[in-house]
């Protein structure tokens, strides 16, 4: 499974939504190819709509993004469209906080999905995976340490257990690049730390680019290298967890910090 | 605010049973004409069961042939009928427009059509209860769909799969349940629908039931019209225990 990271890099990026409402305004970021970014801020700053510009799920309005070879925008915000996006998106695996699985098919049926772009129409339409779709599946079911439940029905697992699924779903596309849209905020406090340290073991072992959107601080703080905090579409931050104190996250939120902004207030038994 | 709407809705049921010169009177005092057939009708002529067995099997299977087909076709007209799995608005009108189309015309008026085109018996049969299978499934389908939660598909369509392959791995899974559902009902519904047909000469049961009412052979038409029923009944508890064992 070696494939190495891609690098993630904003040029001047904005994005305007039909309503009229800024999402982002001019943002210039660079992301080296193996990093492993928590980005951070109050609900509305900026942080999903971030995160899904990188894969094309929200269009630039203007400046372009490149990730690896691949390039977003650009030459008057002309958007990337229908085969090359499927590249760009076969090689960007994305986790999302509700998990979205396809809950009355298998787990295995859902892990596959990894590997849509990379089958043709025909196999996908029958269901009739090659082999070697099955076995990458299967060693990604593994590295997550869920492959006993490979032929069970989606829904029948655990909040925890479906996101690890998600993940497993990510690796089948052997990716370059993993995005995570707040991928604890439906989880519990211990099978929050079991997926992020996940995440971060694929960083640190594959390499992959990882860009995870957290709500919570500590989180954040523990399980990425660099932080950035974005506020009303902009970054206000950008630096190691260890740089950003009180001072730092109250310049991020604009007010200062509460409980509901750290996972470890929310108690344990 | 209800009140209003009771109202209005009465008010409606009158100037529609005015409109149609709904004669109740009429039919309190004329209903005695019909007690002669009644009567008839609540004693059916078993004796005439062996003769109506090959119109019975030919009505079943002309809806089993039509609903296998009439299924096969919807499920992809289905996908390209709702917005939540078509995101070309250009094609879903048109698709829809056609679904609405095939949807207003009578089955027993493509039956009436198909057997001066393709002659009496059971193929015109099938062919009309296939346009009129389309109609439904398509339209419940679709609308199955556009209830349907969309993060699954949502994330397909992140891995770089294009829509027909995201929404085949997405969304089939997801409404297949009641895709199975509808087309047991929709089975039922060929069942009755064929009797009907059979009146302009489009094969199975309605044939039997077209040439036994005008002989006024009213005992044989009630023996008949049992069968149905029991067919009907059969059919309702193996859909219903299937339907369980599917969800």
């Amino acid at each position: 499974m070696e494939r190495t990271g891609a690098d993630i890099r904003f040029h001047d990026v904005s994005v305007t939504y039909p309503n009229g409402f800024t999402g982002l305004k001019g943002i210039n970021l660079s992301i080296p190819a193996g990093e492993m970014v928590g980005i951070v801020g109050l609900s509305g700053a900026g942080k999903s709509t971030l995160v899904r510009t990188i894969n094309g799920l929200v269009p630039i309005t203007s400046g372009h993004i490149t990730v690896g070879d691949h390039q977003l925008g650009g030459h008057g915000a002309a958007q990337l469209r229908g085969r090359e996006l499927r590249e760009l998106r076969s090689n960007v695996g994305m986790v999302f906080q509700s998990f979205n699985l396809a809950k009355r098919t298998t787990v295995i049926n859902n892990v596959l999905m990894g590997r849509l772009y990379h089958s043709p129409a025909w196999r996908t339409l029958l269901g009739a995976w090659r082999n070697d779709d099955v076995e990458l599946a299967m060693s990604a079911l593994e590295r997550v340490e869920i492959v006993s439940k490979a032929y069970e029905k989606a829904s029948s697992l655990s909040g925890g257990q479906q996101q690890r699924v998600a993940i497993a779903r990510t690796l089948a596309q052997r990716p370059m690049v993993i995005l995570a849209d707040e991928p604890v905020a439906s989880l519990d406090p211990p099978t929050s730390h079991v997926v992020m340290r996940d995440l971060q073991r694929i960083n640190a072992e594959l390499g992959i680019t990882v860009v995870v959107n957290l709500h919570f601080l500590d989180l954040a703080r523990r399980y990425s290298d660099r932080l950035i905090g974005l506020r009303c579409g902009e970054v206000v931050f950008d630096g190691a967890g260890a740089d950003a104190d009180e001072s730092v996250f109250e310049n991020i939120y604009g007010r200062s910090l509460t409980a509901e902004d750290v996972l470890s207030s929310r108690g344990s038994l | 605010m209800t009140g209003a709407a009771v109202v209005l809705l009465v008010g409606i049921t009158i100037w529609a049973g005015i409109g149609v010169q709904v004669d109740l009177p009429a039919i309190a005092a004329n209903w005695r004409n019909a007690t002669a057939n009644i009567i008839q009708l609540l004693q059916p002529d078993y004796g005439f069961f062996p003769k109506t067995i090959p119109a019975l099997l030919e009505t079943l299977q002309m809806a089993v042939i039509a609903t296998a087909v009439g299924s096969v076709v919807s499920l992809p007209l289905a996908f390209l009928a709702s917005r939540a799995t078509n995101p070309k608005p250009g094609l879903l009108t048109g698709v829809r427009f056609a679904m609405n189309m095939i949807r207003s015309v009578p089955d027993i008026l493509y039956a009436a059509i198909l057997v001066a085109v393709v002659g009496v018996g059971a193929l015109s049969g099938i062919m009309a209860l296939v346009l009129f299978n389309i109609g439904i499934i398509v339209k419940l389908v679709s609308e199955s769909l556009d209830g349907e939660d969309l993060g699954a598909q949502e994330a397909a369509l992140a891995t770089g799969g294009s829509w027909p392959k995201a929404n085949r791995a997405a969304m089939l899974p997801q409404i297949l349940p009641s895709f199975a559902s509808q087309v047991l009902f929709t089975f039922e519904l060929n069942i009755r629908a064929s009797t009907v047909i059979g009146l302009v000469g489009a094969g199975g049961l309605g044939i039997l039931i077209d040439n036994v009412r005008s002989f006024f052979r009213y005992h044989e038409l009630s023996l008949i019209i049992l069968e149905i029923l029991v067919l009907v009944l059969v059919l309702e508890s193996a859909s219903s225990w299937l339907r369980k064992k599917l969800v």
